[in-house]
């Protein structure tokens, strides 16, 4: 049975391109890195030689009812390597059913299997570790356990970032996958640099999410980010109106201090203001939120000039060579401007 | 005075006043800031830098659970002369010099990051996580300063 597949396979090897041997010079380096998990049940071999019959067909359907079948088999995934190829062989199912044209793909599989038998798992894993050891750059290549099972724990959807930022990529590699899959030998050389250093690009990522996420957060607060895109405008738009922030309250302070000795208030009206703001959208515009006001007095509406709070005046005002009383002199006008009815 | 009873009318109670964040700071703030401005008022001693010494102090004792609260107390209480918008003509002249050297995009986003950190009381301690939360905060309390501000000055006219 096994030499069976042994010609069936060296014919087809005749007929591959030389990509796919390069292929299989990375699968067989992917195996010497392997050796450490060496954890294989005997029992799973025969089920997989039978279901790489089917391989030989290069018939997609048969993969894929093969491997759910397999999935049967492997009931659920933990530390026993042995039973672990179920959830895998999902993802596997996912890659193939997206490669068209893989004829590749099963007999690659076959190959490798029958030069190693102790490396069952590793290799019905290849056609998945393919597209996602791209995304898999954090892993060490020393430490293959420890891929298998965040891949599969990524499948189980498990709440660590690192596999949902995987699984996430998972959908744009494989797919990626199918289109590149002549020249997966090169993509992986780049995963596999990535993953020498990947604690630090872990933690990179880490960060970097972080930092995106508030960005997106900032982004809901100041008014008028949405229009723009990338990060060096959206901080422009956030300095700008920080700093318009800043010199409203400045402006405001300064009218206060100049109406400061006409101050009339009770405590009592403080409550009324207090809800003001309580009401009003604090994301609207500035002059809207003059406006929008519910308890503002209605013959007041009217005729309110809303030039009076505008913070584009304050910059005029605020001129660096102004003395006080000049300043104090436009405030005044300014007031009598807007409270006039 | 007509204007004072039609205040009073319209005044609304909220039925649960502690839960919402933006009604408690304002609150705070202005339950800070009025006895402020009154005593400055009696003592007849109301420049400038006063007023915007207590406008500050409101509103960094109203803010209390974020770090850059602390940061402007600490400015406070360490100088008479409140320095948080004295940057922001500077902050404009920097802003240009980074348009103009439309080199390295990752440095024109670093220093425009420095700048927010200028800008943020307290940013220069901060790592960029950080500051990038605590703008958040800072923005919101800002403009319900504004607002709080706005409607004293309104009603005081």
């Amino acid at each position: 049975m096994l030499e069976g597949l042994v010609s069936q396979e060296s014919l087809s090897l005749n007929s591959m391109d030389m990509s796919v041997l390069e292929r299989l010079k990375w699968v067989q380096q992917q195996q010497q890195q392997l050796q450490q998990v060496v954890s294989q049940s005997i029992n799973n071999s025969p089920e997989l030689l039978q279901i790489l019959q089917f391989h030989g067909s290069n018939n997609d359907e048969f993969l894929q009812s093969s491997f759910s079948q397999f999935q049967m088999l492997g009931s659920g995934f933990g530390p026993n390597y042995n039973m672990g190829f179920g959830p895998p062989l999902e993802a596997l199912d996912e890659c193939i059913s997206r490669t068209s044209s893989c004829h590749m793909e099963p007999v690659d599989t076959m190959e490798v299997l029958l030069k190693t038998g102790e490396e069952n798992r590793a290799i019905a894993l290849k056609n998945k570790r393919k597209p996602e050891v791209k995304k898999r750059e954090e892993e060490k290549t020393e430490k293959k356990i420890k891929v298998e099972a965040e891949t599969e724990s990524s499948m189980k959807g498990k709440s660590n970032m690192r596999n949902t930022e995987a699984s996430s990529d998972t959908s744009k590699e494989t797919s990626k996958g199918a289109s590149e899959i002549q020249k997966l030998d090169y993509i992986h050389v780049r995963a596999r640099r990535g993953q020498a250093t990947d604690r630090h690009s872990l933690a990179e990522r880490a960060r970097r999410e972080k930092i995106s996420k508030k960005m997106k957060y900032l982004q809901d607060i100041v008014p008028g980010c949405n229009k723009v895109t990338g990060k060096a405008g959206m901080l422009d738009e956030i300095i700008n109106y920080v700093q318009c922030l800043q010199r409203q309250v400045e402006f405001l302070s300064m009218k206060l201090a100049v109406l400061n000795p006409e101050l009339e208030l009770a405590v009592e009206d403080i409550s009324v203001k207090q809800f003001q703001a309580y009401f009003t959208n604090v994301t609207a515009s500035k002059q809207s939120i003059m406006v929008d006001v519910p308890l503002f007095p209605l013959d007041q509406q009217g005729s309110l000039d809303l030039s009076a709070i505008n913070p584009n005046q304050p910059t005029s005002i605020e001129a660096p060579s102004a003395s006080w009383e000049t300043q104090s002199q436009s405030l005044y006008n300014t007031s009598s401007l807007g409270f006039h009815y | 005075m007509e204007r004072q009873i039609i205040n009073k009318k319209k005044r609304v109670f909220s039925l649960e006043p502690n839960k919402n964040p933006s009604a408690v700071f304002t609150r705070k703030y202005t339950s800070h800031l009025v006895p402020a401005l009154k005593k400055l008022n009696m003592n007849k001693n109301s420049s400038k830098q006063t007023v915007k010494h207590e406008v500050d102090m409101a509103l960094a004792l109203s803010a209390q659970e974020f770090a850059w609260s602390r940061f402007l107390l600490q400015k406070l209480s360490s100088s008479t002369n409140p320095t948080t918008t004295t940057s922001s003509s500077d902050g404009i002249q920097i802003l240009e010099r980074s348009d103009k050297e439309g080199g390295n995009e990752e440095g024109e986003i670093e220093e425009k990051l420095r700048e927010l950190q200028t800008l943020l009381p307290g940013g220069e301690e901060m790592n960029v996580e950080e500051m990038l939360s605590e703008i958040g905060n800072y923005i919101k309390c800002l403009e319900l300063q504004t607002i709080a501000l706005k409607s004293i000055v309104q009603d005081s006219t």
